[in-house]
């Protein structure tokens, strides 16, 4: 095979091995084989292919690691697995690294010896972005927000005619003028950000969290700048990106003087944001981020919005966003939203920091030349879901929501998706009382 | 890129079923692509929501907001989601041909 990959770029590609800290050092240093990761990897449960474990995904990395960064790997590679940049390492790289990883982290919990293993194949990812080899379905999703300002490309004024009309239904549903959804309002408590699939296909979850904030009579407002919640380039790798995507949110926080911010379901947007940003913008966020998961378990918490869980009787269960969950630490505010909103709760096995992604993560919904493998993983989720006899399936990401569609779909489960704002609005009750209230 | 065959007719798709070149899209297609969906039969309101995602494509190289679907068909919002059981995007944009939107669809 010949060698197309330069110097240049194999020089760009190793400045993830300058300045290494300890995290790495020990990540790259330390796997001992001993197997326990691959029996934990959904990629490798769906495929059986020993190719596809984290282990080897992990070696990957470290073998380059070894040959420009170590005395031995320089002078004796093949004794201790070190290995040169060329095409063909480069094409593995891209094929483990973006297309059979969908960075769930569920190999971290179960390595033996605490191998923080996505965070290798991150430090891989922004190898490849440094080398310019993401691959070009994932990078359009990138480019789409780096050039437009949203990952769909959405103009800002067809943005509006559709919360517009969102908000004339919600009127008409709630027979209550006074419910709004605000767009560009100062100092106020909260800036919600969107997916930006909700404005474009899926309009009702916005309907639905603007129905919970006018019944909680939040002080809230969308921005007209900056209505994405995405950051694609947590999974494209590059740096420089993700800082460009994560700078126009806590701009637009300073624009707007509002005091928290709230992230919309979605799992790698709340984690690139909330726990990643200070990273990219190296500086602390002087405001409070949460996830609306969290907003709306403390809004039934404190009593501020009603709900009866007799208006959901179906049976309905829960899938746990990765990155929201291992990566997010947000474990019992779902559990506890779903205790107050439906009757019939049951548990996926296994679920909850256990829980297997559903094959969409990663990045993988952009990448269609893995649909395949992304559909066998789908396949492991559609069991979880049919053993446990629910007719809605519940998760806090619009990321999630779609692979769950498409795995409702391929495996028949005839299941509804939703999310947790959709679940709550539809439980809530509002009497005349309240309803007093909240035009007061 | 795959090359798949519906009822004898092949065409090259990305791996997620979406056209790789728009331009071969033609009614039979959509018909086709909509019966691998499981769509047996087109009824006015798919055909009202595709012609819409195509003409908002030849005019300004994108997929319509699903706002504007539901505006120039008058197909109720959610009645759209069982109309196309994939979405407006896997479903209604892949049976109209367009190339897969970017994003988390």
């Amino acid at each position: 095979m010949g060698n197309t990959i330069t110097d240049q770029q194999i020089t760009k590609g190793l400045t993830v091995f300058d300045n290494i800290d300890g995290k790495l050092l020990t990540a790259l240093n330390s796997c001992v084989h001993c197997g326990l990761c691959a029996t934990s990897c959904p990629v490798f449960l769906a495929t059986k292919d020993e190719k596809l474990t984290p282990a080897h995904k992990v070696d990957l990395v470290a073998s380059i690691y070894k040959k420009y960064c170590t005395f031995s790997g320089k002078l004796f590679p093949g004794l201790v697995s070190a290995k040169a940049i060329d095409d063909e390492l480069v094409e593995e790289m891209v094929d483990q690294l973006f297309g059979a990883c969908t960075m769930c982290g569920r190999c971290n919990i179960h390595c033996s010896i605490g191998v923080d293993i996505e965070y290798l194949v991150r430090t891989g990812r922004t190898m490849l972005a440094n080398m310019d080899k993401v691959p070009s379905t994932l990078q359009s999703t990138v480019d789409s927000a780096l050039n437009t300002g949203n990952n769909m490309a959405i103009p800002t004024e067809e943005f509006v005619d559709t919360l517009e009309w969102l908000e004339e239904d919600l009127q008409d549903d709630l027979e209550d003028e006074t419910a709004k959804i605000p767009l560009n309002e100062i100092e106020k408590k909260y800036l919600y950000t969107l997916n930006p699939r909700e404005p474009k296909f899926f309009p009702l979850s916005i309907s639905a969290m603007a129905k919970v904030f006018h019944v909680a009579k939040e002080s809230w407002t969308l921005s007209t700048k900056m209505y994405d919640v995405t950051n694609y380039a947590y999974f494209s790798g590059n740096p420089e990106h993700a800082k460009i995507i994560a700078k126009r949110l806590d701009d637009e926080m300073e624009e707007l003087k509002a005091e928290e911010c709230v992230l919309a379901e979605c799992g790698h947007g709340s984690r690139s944001f909330r726990w990643e940003a200070p990273n990219y913008l190296d500086k602390k966020l002087d405001y409070n981020v949460l996830t609306s998961v969290e907003l709306l378990a403390e809004y039934l918490r404190d009593g501020r919005i009603k709900t009866d869980p007799n208006l959901i009787e179906e049976v309905v269960t829960l899938h746990d966003p990765c990155n929201l969950v291992r990566g997010g630490g947000v474990i019992d505010e779902q559990r506890y939203i779903l205790s107050k909103t439906v009757k019939n709760f049951v548990e996926m096995t296994p679920h909850g920091t256990e829980s297997f992604c559903c094959g969409g993560g990663g990045g993988h919904l952009a990448m269609s030349e893995y649909n395949e493998r992304r559909m066998k993983m789908g396949e492991l989720k559609a069991e979880q879901i049919r053993k446990t006899g629910a007719t809605i399936v519940a998760t806090p990401c619009h990321n999630c929501v779609d692979q769950l569609i498409q795995i409702n779909h391929a495996f028949k489960l005839n299941v509804q998706i939703k999310t947790l704002a959709e679940i709550v609005a539809d439980s809530i009750v509002i009497n005349s009382e309240d309803k007093n209230r909240i035009q007061d | 890129m795959a090359t798949i065959e519906i009822d004898g007719r092949t065409f090259d798709m990305d791996g997620d079923g979406f056209l790789i070149n728009p331009r071969e899209w033609d009614e039979e297609v959509a018909r086709l692509i909509a019966k691998y969906d499981g769509i047996e039969e087109m009824n006015k309101k798919h055909w009202a929501i595709v012609n819409v995602i195509r003409k908002n494509w030849e005019e300004k190289d994108m997929a319509p907001m699903v706002r504007v679907i539901c505006k120039e068909t008058g197909v109720k919002l959610r009645e759209i989601y069982q109309l196309f059981p994939l979405g407006p995007a896997r479903g209604a944009c892949r049976v109209a041909g367009l190339p897969k939107p970017d994003g988390c669809v």
